[in-house]
């Protein structure tokens, strides 16, 4: 049996908030999620549900509170994220982010970003890293003319593969992708989209790719976690839980895609992340299911054969 | 400077008037400071009382003072020591306040705390009243005088540093140059501090303006600089009484070159702006 | 169609003059619009569609320069109409939405006193509400766009609410005096997509409601799909195709229509059968644009494309602006909308 990729325990993220002394904020409740060599995995929920707070905790730009992030065998929510940089494992993990416009340093040319991680985490002497730098470019499809230029001299699609490419420079093996085509226009997005998968193929990458555009999730993983307020509610092999998903959150949220017919309505307001009470299901209150049962016991994420579901009534 | 660079400043000169004037005002007081002395027509020191209070002729151009000195000889080496006094006193400020600034709005918290309460201390105090007070402990010098200005001007910079740190530090580049290898210290350094710039610029400019101002004020009152040194405010201070009885230009002209150095100065702050503000260029 | 459109678009031209070059950024835009109608722009950035929309409002950029065509709504040329005339239909009978709420509402004024600025605005607007207060005019409006207690958030500050709430004030404030015409651009752009389905419920419901006109823009075929009676595709400033929904998705007939559609990923696709939209947008700059912009990027392209533009050609239903549409049989025909 292979070693997972990178293997999540039981973490957590709290934030203290502001103006209300002790009042904590659960963005990330204790999650666990595995991600095999090769593997990509999808995770999906709306604004709010903490797979932002999740993935920078996963790229060591946050400290999680609790838990364990285990990477290649090696434990790595011990390291501090301030000291993070430095470390050799810091190429291991990187992230394409989602806006494009906002992710790259308006006065750094797009030569310049690319080669600033090898600049700082390799040994590459500069000969070496502009060499790299056209090897990768090349890899995403950026034309070397483009590379002297600054960000506000490209356009969305251009500024997407100078992000793909200096993730991509450094040779990671998980890359972390948060909404990479969310800022992108429809006919980009797919071309986008058809080098990520191409990438992965070819370099044998372990994706983490973040979005709220299930259509996209779908196409693009083998295994997709939701999240709801802080918590994972469901797991399972893309295809099927699209298909046919087992949590009512997620049934609501599939509903809810443009051409899936009838809609699930939610009503009711958000339960807040602020200390949440442990023994009340999250969904609760919103919940078309909801019974008093999910207002005493929290349901536990159970395994039913490939899938895994935060839900009382799941069978 | 590659050859883009010259374009745009080529650029940003062309497309509004006003800058073009303020970049040439600029450039001939530095002219002024950096040649004058060696240029003048007469010795700035150089007193002959046949010639005392003469008005504006061909010979003196902006007349002569009670000590029969050509006052436009000393108007015009008077621009080395302000322009020397205000670009030391804003080079310390900038130099002092930007890092202190950017670490407030980077890291939040104690640092933000602390600085900004010391930011504000220094507000309170009115510039004349900070100055006599370190004349008063320290001596009379221009070194103080000096010193006085790069206080009273630090939380400008502070305040510029930290809210452009404040605002870009959650930006996505800013994550992105920790995923590259950045520790906090090259963040601030390398990424924050050059996109911190252009705010900055005009901070810059607009505080030389202010800190000739200054410096001339301070002088005025007989602080700092001290006469027979040629110095704008000096020279308005020895044409203040001859105002009344006739003899205007002993003030007049300092006084207009100095009023022409702060204005070119303000003006210069918006062309900075422009010009190294990279989301302008096309 | 038995009735005169309310709003008739014609040859409508429009470029901007800018530093490095003349953005031609519509050209010769037909555009139909009847009362109680949902109709949807579709189109990427770039396509004109806002720069449209701006310039039917009189809320072009500085730059924009109107080169030929006519907009007329209620016997009056938009395009041609004073700056006093424009500012009265403002709001009153022609209303818009923007896409990112907070920035449309003022953050120094409470909410009550925003809806009270536009209903005063236009105060002698007929309609059920001549009588009441200003107040309870506003209270309406709010409750017309399900916020709960209205009364109390009459006095809250923008900054006190949620985004999906502002979005709600902010719808609230352009339908407060009932116009006839709703442009909404872009309202559900970055939204979730559980809310996005909620607002889109809302707009269209009081839509219907009201028999309100709404031009709906989005870059976002699925979710005009899913809400419009009729949908305009438009590329580089030029309208290019125009259908009933069901008639579009059917059978598109212009090559970047189908296109798009192939290269939005739906519940069937793989990422093998995704087809993106070859080439890119042309520079809208070029002194030497072909007729049909599209002509570069298309695979049926002729010599015929890129000298003579195509016009909106086709049944009274569905028509498309393509020498070589991909059904060059008779288009179907429609059952003229109610």
């Amino acid at each position: 049996m292979s070693e997972a990729l990178l293997q999540v325990e039981a973490l957590h993220k709290r934030f203290p908030v502001a103006g209300r002394r002790g009042a904590m904020l659960h963005a990330v409740d204790e999650v666990s999620l595995v991600v095999d060599p090769g593997e990509s995995v999808g995770l999906v929920g709306e604004s709010g549900c903490g797979k932002s707070t999740l993935v920078r905790l996963l790229a060591r730009l946050l400290d999680p509170s609790d838990g364990r992030i285990v990477f290649a065998g090696q434990e790595l929510g011990e390291i501090r994220a301030g000291r993070f940089a430095r470390t050799p494992q810091r190429a291991s993990i990187q992230m394409v982010f989602q806006d494009p416009t906002d992710s790259l340093n308006p006065r750094f040319s797009a030569r310049e970003a690319i080669a600033e991680p090898l600049r700082l985490l390799t040994g590459m002497s500069a000969a070496e890293i502009e060499r790299r730098v056209d090897e990768v470019a090349l890899q995403v499809g950026l034309p070397l003319a483009l590379l002297p230029r600054y960000a506000h001299q490209l356009s969305g699609g251009q500024k997407a593969r100078v992000g793909i490419a200096r993730a991509l420079a450094v040779k990671p093996r998980l890359l972390i992708l948060d909404e990479p085509t969310a800022a992108l226009d429809v006919s980009v997005q797919a071309v986008v989209l058809q080098l990520l998968a191409e990438l992965r193929r070819d370099l044998g990458l372990s994706y983490l790719f973040v979005s709220h555009d299930l259509n996209v999730v779908r196409l693009l993983t083998d295994r997709v976690a939701v999240m709801y307020l802080g918590k994972i509610v469901e797991t399972g092999p893309s295809e099927a839980v699209f298909r046919a998903p087992r949590h009512p959150y997620t049934q609501a949220l599939v509903s809810a895609i443009p051409g899936q017919g009838p809609r699930i309505k939610l009503t009711g307001e958000v339960s807040s992340p602020i200390d949440p009470p442990a023994h009340v299901c999250r969904f609760h209150g919103r919940c078309p299911q909801g019974e008093d049962r999910c207002a005493r016991e929290a349901p536990p994420l159970r395994r039913l054969g490939s899938r895994e579901v935060a839900c009382h009534f799941a069978a | 400077m590659n050859a883009e660079t010259w374009k745009h400043i080529r650029h940003v000169l062309g497309e509004n008037p006003v800058t073009l004037l303020a970049v040439t005002l600029f450039m001939l007081f530095v002219l002024m400071a950096v040649f004058g002395p060696a240029l003048v027509p007469y010795d700035p020191l150089a007193s002959n009382s046949a010639v005392a209070l003469q008005p504006p002729s061909a010979a003196h151009w902006f007349g002569t003072d009670p000590l029969g000195r050509d006052i436009f000889s000393r108007t015009v080496v008077a621009t080395r020591l302000d322009l020397g006094i205000a670009v030391s006193a804003v080079a310390a400020s900038f130099l002092i306040g930007m890092p202190l600034g950017l670490a407030a709005g980077f890291f939040g918290g104690w640092w933000d705390r602390i600085i900004t309460r010391l930011s504000d201390t220094i507000m309170a105090f009115p510039l004349f009243v900070l100055a006599m007070g370190i004349v008063a402990a320290l001596g009379n010098t221009v070194g103080n005088i000096v010193l006085a200005t790069a206080i009273i001007n630090l939380p400008f910079y502070v305040r510029v540093a930290r809210a452009e740190a404040n605002v870009r530090r959650s930006a996505g580049w800013i994550e992105a140059a920790r995923l590259s290898g950045n520790g906090d210290a090259r963040i601030l350094a390398v990424h924050l501090f050059p996109n911190a710039l252009p705010p900055a610029m005009v901070q810059v400019s607009l505080n030389m303006g202010w800190a000739i101002l200054n410096a001339a004020g301070l002088s005025f009152i007989g602080l700092g600089v001290r006469p027979p040194t040629p110095e704008w405010g000096i020279l308005v201070a020895e044409g203040a009484q001859f105002i009344v009885s006739g003899e205007w230009w002993v003030s007049f002209f300092p006084g207009a070159v100095l009023m022409l150095a702060v204005f070119s100065f303000n003006l210069l702050g918006d062309a900075l702006r422009d010009i190294f503000d990279p989301r302008r260029r096309t | 169609m038995t009735q005169p459109p309310l709003l008739e678009v014609r040859d409508f031209s429009l470029e901007f003059r800018t530093r490095g070059g003349t953005v031609r950024a519509l050209e010769g835009i037909d555009l139909q619009l009847h009362k109680g109608e949902i109709v949807g722009l579709v189109g990427e950035s770039g396509s004109g569609k806002s720069v449209l929309s701006y310039a039917l409002l009189g809320i072009s950029d500085r730059a924009a320069r109107i080169t030929g065509g006519s907009a007329v709504f209620g016997g009056m040329d938009l395009l041609t109409a004073r700056e006093s005339q424009l500012a009265d239909l403002r709001g009153r009978e022609i209303s818009m939405i923007f896409q990112s709420p907070r920035t449309a509402l003022n953050p120094i004024r409470r909410v009550g006193q925003q809806l009270q600025d536009v209903l005063r605005r236009h105060a002698a607007a007929p309609g059920p509400d001549l009588g009441k207060s200003l107040k309870e005019r506003a209270v309406q409006a709010l409750r017309d766009v399900a916020i709960a207690d209205p009364e109390r958030r009459l006095a809250a500050y923008p900054f006190e609410m949620s985004g999906g709430m502002c979005q709600r004030v902010m719808i609230a404030l352009a339908l407060a005096c009932r116009p006839s015409l709703l442009i909404a651009d872009e309202p559900t752009t970055g939204l979730d997509v559980t809310t996005q389905a909620a607002v889109m419920d809302l707009i269209t419901g009081l839509a219907r409601e009201r028999h309100m006109a709404t031009l709906f823009i989005t870059h976002d075929l699925a979710l005009a799909a899913d809400y419009c009676d009729r949908i305009v595709v438009m590329h580089a400033g030029h309208a290019v195709e125009c259908a009933p929904t069901k008639s579009l998705f059917a059978a598109p007939q212009h090559p970047y229509t189908a296109r798009l559609m192939s290269s939005t990923p739906g519940e069937r696709s793989t990422i093998a059968s995704l087809e993106p939209v070859p080439g890119n947008l042309p520079d809208l700059r070029r002194d030497d644009l072909p007729a049909c912009r599209f002509a570069e990027r298309c695979e049926r392209a002729s010599k015929r494309c890129r000298s003579e533009r195509p016009r909106l050609d086709g049944t009274a239903a569905h028509v498309v602006a393509c020498w070589h549409p991909l059904r060059e049989a008779a288009a179907l025909k429609e059952p003229a909308h109610v």
